[in-house]
């Protein structure tokens, strides 16, 4: 199953307070650290249960590339209590529908289900957190999987490595360097401890953001989040469930120092013996800790021409510039410039190189904002016959017009429509708006954010585009890739 | 015993966690009531019937136009509905299409039109400017000159990858084994239909089909019943137009007997399968429920359908295999697809012929109609959360007379299908002797294909579905056509002389300079021949070799710029001493060449012999003028490893040059690419350098 993002960050978020109805919310975090936001929207009797962990392809180890989406798959193996298999069953057979996706920075999962199947969607939910069950089988099974999807979207889609070249290139010494999909060699290599230290230390309450929305009762959703999530012990007692769970009376000997049997499994978070609650305390109080890359501060500080050879028909360019990360006060502006170049059949790429100079087939600006950093590239395929030197200039020419010009005001009315007209669509359904007070709590800090995301860009000038325009698209500091077809 | 990873052995069923039975599945809550809000509907003087779904979730609301005319056959100009609905957004009388692009992105909306209507998406607050936009369109396309030729060579090209794109071709060949030719549906559009559409025809078809008498215009979204009426009344009555067209009724022609379609497709190694029954019900038969049911079990959407059990779950023939139901008031049609290794391309239609079979003899399990059944009502409700789902409704109840609580009961309906009913279901409009199969692949799976025709006379059809012509037996053996091949490039009339005249031939050098659309710089082709079978070749571009070869007569070898150098396998040499020469098809008789004469193919108009050559992992079909007997094609195909591929080399522009009769054009298709080459020069008895191509 389970898509990849390689962007985290195209997919814009949130909605406007000026057109758009406010996404009225209630959050707050259990004692074991899970945040939970809920939102009620009760038009069509459904309901979408999300859980976003914040651990992404940035926290995998060079040599474990693409393990974070390799484990995305494999947590749709079954638990303690679903046998492999079950988990896509008890949802489509209940009339629902589920899915996964993976990127930089973030993993999210979420189920959409008849609104009076909401406990059983937060049940598979909880289970996938407590004890998720992963045998050889499935992890063979989702090995080809993955490797099919990456020949599928990657390997076998002309010009769609040009994501994973500029990557590799604009972030060295970085985790950002790898795309989510990663190395098919490093998940061959991947070993039994890798399994378990990524689902122990990325897989707790405290890393993981519960987002429900649609036809649901906020009181009754709370009982039966109490029944199922704050009942998932706090600190590295979860992982001491799990051992318990899993390890032999032996191996829980030499890793805690107790027998299995001091544990009681009938009553295990009130156990009557005194040793076993002391144990339970201890390892509650053991916060779980994880690191964090930081901040991405080794720009391209020169331009870099390289050549890619692929199975495609027409030559291509890519040209990668340094940006700052998606929370960073300049972005807003860069995603309306980005409009202005290249959003709709108006905007100057289109009309200026594909329709009127007849350059390029296609021609395309995109923003990469992820959490720790972020690049924009800029590509064009080019039309037959068309030198690619001149191609260049062409995609240069509009950029130096931004940095030289403020953009007419009827360019800046247009995008500030196209940016509120984009932000309504986003929130037209109750899985979106499930994703994007998720995304808004990790990333901003603030779920709040998904209803003031408009006047975000609605503070931006035209002064701002063309200062943004200078201060980021460098001639002197970027990526050329250029894209020629292979040999037969 | 199983290896568990993150469990290792799980044996503790019992753990309770803060009072909570893990192991209990949560029951569902009581059912859900599902709301479907009646629509509003009105018609207009013009002939238009509007249905209006409100909804204030969000500030946005759609207008969606289907016009109301019948499929229209359009023979030898075929395709020139998809030319119209790509023009539509060319412009009108008062807005170019700059203009108009610019007009509908300044209010953030999206307006799209096809042959079938237009649509139209806009926030609230700019809904009139978006319905005048949309208003100019309709009654104003103005079909500029400059943009019909724009999208033209755009067909142009896409008819050109249509010819290697496998899905295009079965659905073409589809197209003609389903529906008689009188039937719009069977048109398909191809290299010659789209030459003879002429702009005047564009102009006319646009107006005989954009009319507003029978039309639907479904409205979604933020807007009153009031406010829609005002908007109806200002921005589509004054739209005008004649009757819209009638035909007589259409129906998908019904199988009697198997009928097998083979699509050739040289190189491919899938076979794209497609197994249809034509069916005759029409939108709104009570059997609609039932049959969508029969459907999902047999092969939807999703894992566990019985197709994709067997077929990929069990066998691992493929990826993926489904079937599809269209009904459509034009014709009917059951379509089970997939794509499946060479090799198994026989034994996948015989398991789908399996399947069919037994659903059409055998009640359907109680577990599988069960599940089914819940997926199904769930993906009704998640699929109401979209306003234009409900509308779609209101039009489906409108155009096919359905009763007006159809889609209310719509659940109740679907849980009241039984396992007896899917059996007869199944019975009544399934059968596993009355199928059109088309199957596009390379054509050594063509002959296992037989068995599964009624009259063991398959249809051979082109990437067009159009029949292709047959091969005629040819007048001469290949030997004697090798022979008069030799007499024509050597402009000589006996076999004698040929031999005297190339003995004095003891080397050549041709260089040729190609290029192809896809690379921005011209290449340089180097080709040497020493006697008696020394051969080298080399491909130069931007000065670096990019790829060179030789064979020195016992031994040689490749260099590529991708893949570095590799030998030649002991194989390979034994191949190329069968062919050696400057003639090598002198010499086939003697060097254990397989070869034979396939007969006369009409080529471009030109009758030509086909000559096929066999050695080890290539085969080769050289194809001579019937007149000249130069040779003016070549077709290679090599297997390697499982994989297939293939050149196709055109010869052209022959002149006598160094004595011989030799090519002045050469044109090489070699996977997605197109090289055309002129011969700079042809040197014989020259001093070449074999060093240079090691």
């Amino acid at each position: 199953m389970k898509k990849i993002f390689c962007l985290g960050a195209l997919t814009l978020l949130s909605v406007s307070s000026f057109s758009q109805k406010k996404v009225d919310f209630v959050e707050y975090d259990l004692p074991n650290g899970l945040h939970v936001i809920l939102h009620q929207e009760k038009s069509t009797p459904i309901v979408a249960v999300s859980i976003l962990y914040h651990v992404g392809s940035k926290n995998e180890k060079v040599g474990r590339t693409g393990f974070a989406h390799f484990f995305e798959h494999l947590l749709f193996e079954g638990s303690q209590n679903i046998e492999r298999g079950e988990y896509d069953k008890l949802v489509e057979g209940n009339g629902g529908t589920l899915n996964a996706n993976t990127s930089n920075d973030r993993t999210f999962y979420y189920e959409i289900l008849p609104s009076n199947q909401l406990e059983l969607g937060l049940w598979l939910e909880s289970e996938r957190l407590l004890h998720a069950k992963v045998e050889n089988i499935g992890i063979e099974t989702q090995r080809s999987v993955v490797k099919e999807e990456k020949r599928q979207r990657v390997d076998n889609q002309p010009y769609a490595s040009f994501i994973t070249e500029a990557f590799k290139r604009m972030f060295v010494d970085h985790p950002y360097n790898w795309v989510p999909i990663g190395s098919m060699e490093d998940l061959d290599a991947a070993q039994e401890e890798d399994y378990v230290n990524f689902y122990k230390t990325f897989y707790v309450p405290s890393n993981a953001t519960l987002s429900i929305a649609g036809d649901l009762d906020i009181e009754q959703t709370k009982k039966w989040i109490d029944k199922y999530f704050a009942s998932i012990p706090s600190g590295q007692a979860i992982n001491l469930v799990r051992d318990y769970e899993n390890m032999t009376n032996d191996e829980f000997v030499a890793a805690y120092g107790v027998e299995l049997s001091v544990l009681d499994g009938q009553e295990y978070n009130n156990p009557k013996s005194a040793e076993a609650r002391k144990l339970l305390a201890k390892y509650a109080a053991m916060p779980t800790s994880i690191a964090r890359p930081p901040n991405y501060t080794g720009k391209l500080t020169k331009v870099i021409r390289d050549t890619v050879y692929d199975n495609i028909q027409l030559p291509a360019l890519f040209i990668t510039y340094n940006f700052p990360n998606q929370t960073d006060k300049d972005f807003c502006a860069l995603e309306m410039m980005n409009e202005i170049l290249s959003g709709g059949s108006s905007s100057r790429m289109n009309k200026s190189i594909v329709e009127r100079k007849e350059m390029a087939v296609a021609a395309f600006s995109a923003p990469f904002g992820m959490e720790v950093g972020g690049i924009g590239i800029l590509g064009a395929i080019s039309a037959n016959g068309v030198d690619l030197t001149e191609l260049q200039k062409a995609i240069d020419d509009e950029i130096v017009k931004m940095q030289n010009e403020l953009v007419t005001q009827e360019e800046f009315e247009k995008i500030r429509n196209k940016m509120e007209s984009d932000l309504i669509d986003m929130n037209s359904r109750v899985a979106g708006i499930a994703e994007n007070l998720a995304d808004n709590h990790v990333y901003y800090g603030s779920a709040g954010r998904t209803n003031t995301m408009l006047e975000g860009y609605m503070k931006v000038t035209r002064e701002d585009i063309q200062r943004v325009a200078k201060k980021y698209f460098t001639q002197d500091a970027r990526l050329i890739l250029i894209y020629l077809p292979k040999e037969n | 015993m199983k290896k568990l990873i993150i469990a290792t052995l799980a044996f503790l069923p019992l753990l309770s966690i803060g009072q909570v039975d893990r192991s209990i599945i949560p029951s569902s809550g009581a059912a859900t009531l599902i709301n479907i809000k009646d629509s509003e509907i009105f018609k207009t003087d013009n002939g238009i019937t509007v249905i209006l779904s409100e909804n204030h979730k969000i500030p946005s609301v759609s207008f969606q136009l289907s016009l109301g005319a019948d499929p229209i056959l359009e023979g030898p100009k075929a395709g020139v509905s998809n030319v119209m609905g790509d023009l539509v957004m060319s412009g009108t009388a008062k807005l170019t299409k700059d203009e108009l692009d610019n007009q509908i992105d300044y209010i953030g909306a999206y307006l799209s039109a096809s042959s079938g209507g237009m649509y139209l998406s806009v926030m609230t607050r700019f809904r009139d400017k978006g319905l005048a936009l949309m208003s100019d369109v309709l009654q104003n396309a103005s079909f500029p000159e400059s943009e019909f030729d724009r999208i033209v060579k755009q067909f142009e090209s896409g008819l050109k990858s249509a010819k290697s794109e496998p899905s295009q071709m079965a659905n073409n060949a589809n197209a003609k084994v389903n529906y008689d030719a009188m039937h719009p549906f069977s048109e398909t559009m191809t290299e010659e239909s789209l030459k003879s559409i002429k702009l005047e025809d564009v102009k006319q078809l646009y107006k005989l089909i954009y009319v507003p008498e029978g039309s639907y215009l479904v409205i979604v979204g933020d807007i009153t019943k009031e406010e829609a009426k005002a908007a109806v009344d200002k921005y589509f009555t004054s739209w005008t137009g004649g009757k819209a067209y009638k035909g007589a009724p259409l129906y998908s022609k019904p199988a009697s007997g198997s009928q097998v379609a083979f699509v050739s497709k040289t190189g491919a190694v899938q076979s794209v399968i497609n197994v249809n029954i034509p069916m005759d019900v029409a939108p709104g038969d009570p059997d609609q429920i039932g049959l969508t049911v029969l459907n999902q079990v047999f092969g939807g959407s999703g894992f566990g359908t019985r197709l994709m059990q067997n077929l990929r779950e069990d066998k691992a023939f493929t990826y993926g295999c489904y079937a599809r139901q269209n009904i459509d008031e034009h014709g009917s049609l059951l379509t089970i697809s997939g794509n499946f290794r060479n090799d198994v391309t026989d034994s996948a239609i015989t398991e789908i012929l399996y399947e069919i079979q037994k659903i059409t003899t055998e009640l359907a399990g109680e577990e599988e109609l069960e599940t089914t059944k819940a997926a199904m009502a769930g993906s009704f409700a998640r699929s109401l959360e979209s306003p234009q789902t409900i509308a779609r409704f209101a039009r489906n109840i409108e155009k096919y007379g359905l009763d007006k609580d159809y889609y209310k009961n719509y659940l109740k309906t679907l849980a009241a299908v039984n396992k007896d009913d899917v059996l007869r279901l199944a019975k009544k409009y399934m059968s596993a002797e009355n199928v059109n199969i088309v199957v596009v692949g390379n054509d050594e799976v063509a002959a296992k294909l037989k068995a599964f025709d009624s009259d063991g006379k398959i249809l051979k059809l082109d990437a067009f579905g159009n029949a292709v012509k047959e091969k005629k037996t040819a007048d001469i053996s290949a030997d004697q056509l090798i022979e008069n091949y030799v007499y024509a490039t050597t402009q000589t009339t006996s076999m004698k002389k040929a031999i005297k005249k190339l003995k004095k031939i003891k080397s050549y050098s041709r260089t040729t300079e190609l290029s192809a659309a896809q690379i921005p710089f011209p290449l340089k082709m180097s080709e040497v021949w020493i006697k008696p079978n020394t051969e080298g070749s080399k491909l130069e571009g931007q000065g670096m070799v990019l790829q060179k070869s030789y064979f020195d007569g016992n031994a040689g070898g490749t260099t590529s710029m991708q893949t570095g150098s590799k030998a030649l396998t002991e194989e390979e040499v034994t191949a190329q001493k069968k062919s050696f020469g400057i003639i090598p098809e002198m010499n086939y008789a003697t060097s254990g060449m397989k070869y034979e004469m396939v007969g006369i193919e009409v080529v471009e108009d030109k009758d030509m012999y086909v000559l096929s050559s066999t050695d080890g992992k290539k085969t080769q079909l050289d194809y001579f003028d019937k007149v000249t007997y130069l040779k003016m094609k070549s077709i290679i195909t090599n297997t390697e490893d499982g994989e297939v591929r293939s050149a196709e080399y055109d010869f052209g522009n022959y002149s006598m040059q160094g004595g011989l009769m030799s090519y002045g054009t050469i044109s090489m298709a070699i996977g997605p690419m197109t090289l055309e080459g002129k011969v700079k020069s042809f040197e014989v008895n020259g001093k070449i350098e074999l060093n240079t191509f090691k």
